[in-house]
């Protein structure tokens, strides 16, 4: 399968400012989300992967288009729909839409037409003739999200698409991000800050912090990545089990007025060791659920161990 | 698969070349100054200063041909419209007051806001570079000076060959067309660079007109009183309307006096100077993005 982004070794500066450093990755199709804090390089990846600013150091290809050579071409299989803003004042609704296409290459009577489809596939038809200025703050997001669909582009980033959105509101613009993202030969690349909207849309994420990437994969992976977690329930006095199981390396934190507790088992570990643990201690089991780890855990988990192995960096360079 | 997924539809189609987008981008800007009714309030002053001239043309070409007797007078009386190079050249030039009205309120929307309101992210994430934005910018900035000073000058210059000799007028003077355009252009190029840069960085409407009645109402000013203090007519150099009018009178061919010809160099280099300063300060302010702190 061709990748739908390729970055070697990317590294762009503003300045002095390092915004993405050494950036290596390849993205099959799909829904991927962008993860990371303000000022990660979530944004500047965001312009390079559009053909808008080239980077100072390595190579990108998107849609199979050299970000630095054919970014004109890129663009017109790429839709961008940006944070906030990026709204004409003066223009209605139709016209707004009916520009980017144009502005995009569609000639002008189609993209007439082609912008009155996606207005209306999007909930918009009675606000079509609309100044933008009267839209609500959920309105033109949906707008700015019809003028990145207009010419139907294979690739649409996307950032903060539910940013200032109200819950319902939220929740209509993921379901149709997560009908887009199921359409074939359409991948979309989703930067947020809410971790339960990439969750909800996408199968893939790359997490970034300070301009590097520090995690990427399937979500499914991301999660499988962590140390496994149980909680464990019991009845009966559990001292010598847990003890037992401490023995074993397992790192126990107990929650004394349940009868129950979080046990993080070391590599390679058996289930049936608790089993067996518990048995020879006379413990009756009643519980053992392994731990589900959401996006924002694996989030923070891979935020931390990035930070803690740089700290260490150092010091073992010394 | 849900209801959206299946009002979605495909489209398939030819992408027209990237520089067509020009266009758009102009016509829209036109749209977005044409909507606000003030706009409509400035062009009708401009419109006012092209009908008297219209009716004036009119009245000589019938009193001409009614009551020959009475032409001489009626000459004598109207003789700023003699349908010589002068005549469009002056009128152009008393347009400009209105353009530049129009200009220094129509920065803002033309250009400003898409600085100050991300408009310019919407341009560039499309299918095109940002020259293309530029080049669209400045078109419709052009085709707004043009509106109110050369289609004007060219419809006088048609009406006046159509209802005086025809043939011969239009075989006679055929450089007053050029002179026409060719100011037309000297002013379109040079007032759509400047108000471009100069909106792109003050944005809002009030320090643009401030800064624009800086340019073309307190710099010719002070040129005055400089001129009149030290009694040097370079002074009048400072006087950016006034550098143009004498290309626009070079257009015409109308420069026969020496000191018009000494100046006229110095007052292309300066209008130049400003056309390529204007550029330069185009440049940053184009670009896609801005340096994160």
């Amino acid at each position: 399968m061709t990748s739908l982004l390729q970055l070697r070794q990317v590294t762009h500066f503003y300045g002095n400012v390092c915004a993405l450093r050494d950036v290596n990755l390849e993205i099959e199709p799909g829904a991927i989300g962008l993860i990371g804090q303000n000022g990660a390089g979530k944004s500047t990846m965001m312009q390079i992967l559009l053909g808008l600013i080239r980077p100072t150091q390595g190579t990108a290809t998107v849609l199979g288009h050299d970000v630095r050579t054919a970014g004109i071409r890129l663009r017109g299989r790429v839709g961008f729909m940006p944070e906030r803003d990026s709204i004409l004042p003066g223009l209605n609704g139709i016209e707004y839409v009916a520009l980017a296409g144009e502005l995009c290459g569609m000639p002008r009577r189609q993209a007439m037409r082609r912008a009155h489809e996606t207005l209306s596939y999007l909930g918009m038809e009675d606000a079509r003739y609309r100044r933008l200025e009267q839209y609500s703050v959920g309105m033109s997001q949906r707008l700015r999200l019809a003028a990145t669909l207009v010419h139907d582009p294979d690739l649409l980033l996307l950032d903060e698409p539910t940013a200032g959105l109200d819950p319902e509101g939220r929740a209509a613009m993921l379901a149709l991000l997560d009908t887009l993202a199921t359409r074939p030969g359409k991948s979309l690349v989703l930067s947020s800050h809410l971790l339960g909207d990439i969750e909800r849309v996408c199968t893939s994420a790359i997490i970034l912090n300070q301009g590097q990437v520090v995690g990427k994969g399937r979500l499914d992976e991301l999660r499988a990545q962590r140390q496994q977690c149980y909680q464990l329930h019991w009845e009966g006095d559990a001292t010598n089990f847990l003890a037992a199981l401490r023995q074993r390396g397992v790192d126990v934190q107990v929650d004394n007025r349940r009868d129950q507790a979080r046990a993080i088992v070391p590599d390679g570990w058996k289930t049936r060791l608790f089993f067996a643990d518990a048995c020879e201690h006379s413990v009756l089991l009643t519980g053992l659920v392994p731990e589900e780890e959401d996006l924002e855990a694996v989030y923070h988990r891979t935020i931390n161990s990035s930070e803690a192995s740089e700290r260490v960096a150092p010091r073992s360079a010394v | 698969m849900s209801l959206e997924a299946v009002l979605y539809r495909d489209w398939s189609g030819r992408l027209r070349p990237s520089w067509l987008a020009c266009w758009p981008i102009a016509r829209t800007g036109l749209l977005l100054v044409l909507r606000r009714k003030m706009f409509w309030l400035l062009l009708g002053l401009a419109l006012l200063n092209f009908l008297f001239v219209f009716a004036t043309i009119y009245l000589k070409a019938q009193v001409a041909s009614q009551n020959p007797g009475l032409a001489r007078f009626v000459d004598r009386v109207l003789s700023n419209v003699t349908g010589t190079g002068e005549t469009y050249r002056d009128f152009m030039f008393a347009q400009g007051t209105v353009t530049m009205l129009l200009l220094g309120f129509a920065g803002a929307i033309l250009v400003g806001d898409d600085m100050r309101q991300g408009g310019l992210t919407f341009y560039l994430s499309r299918r095109i570079s940002r020259w293309h934005y530029v080049v669209g910018k400045l078109l419709s900035i052009g085709l707004l000076v043009s509106l109110t000073t050369t289609v004007p000058a060219l419809i006088l210059y048609v009406q006046y060959g159509l209802l005086m000799d025809s043939t011969s007028y239009f075989r006679e003077n055929l450089g007053i067309l050029r002179g026409i355009l060719g100011y037309g252009l000297i002013l379109s190029i040079t007032l759509s660079l400047l108000l471009f840069a100069m909106a792109s960085w003050l944005q809002k409407t009030v320090p643009l007109v401030m800064s624009w009645a800086c340019i073309f109402v307190m710099i010719p000013a002070l040129a005055g009183l400089l001129r009149r203090a030290f009694d040097d007519r370079n002074w009048q150099l400072l006087m950016l309307w006034r550098d143009v009018r004498l290309l626009g009178t070079w257009c015409f061919g109308g420069i026969d006096t020496d000191r018009e010809l000494q100046l006229l160099l110095p007052a292309a280099v300066i209008v130049l100077l400003v056309c390529l300063l204007s550029m330069l300060a185009i440049v940053p302010r184009v670009r896609a993005v801005r340096v994160v702190q």
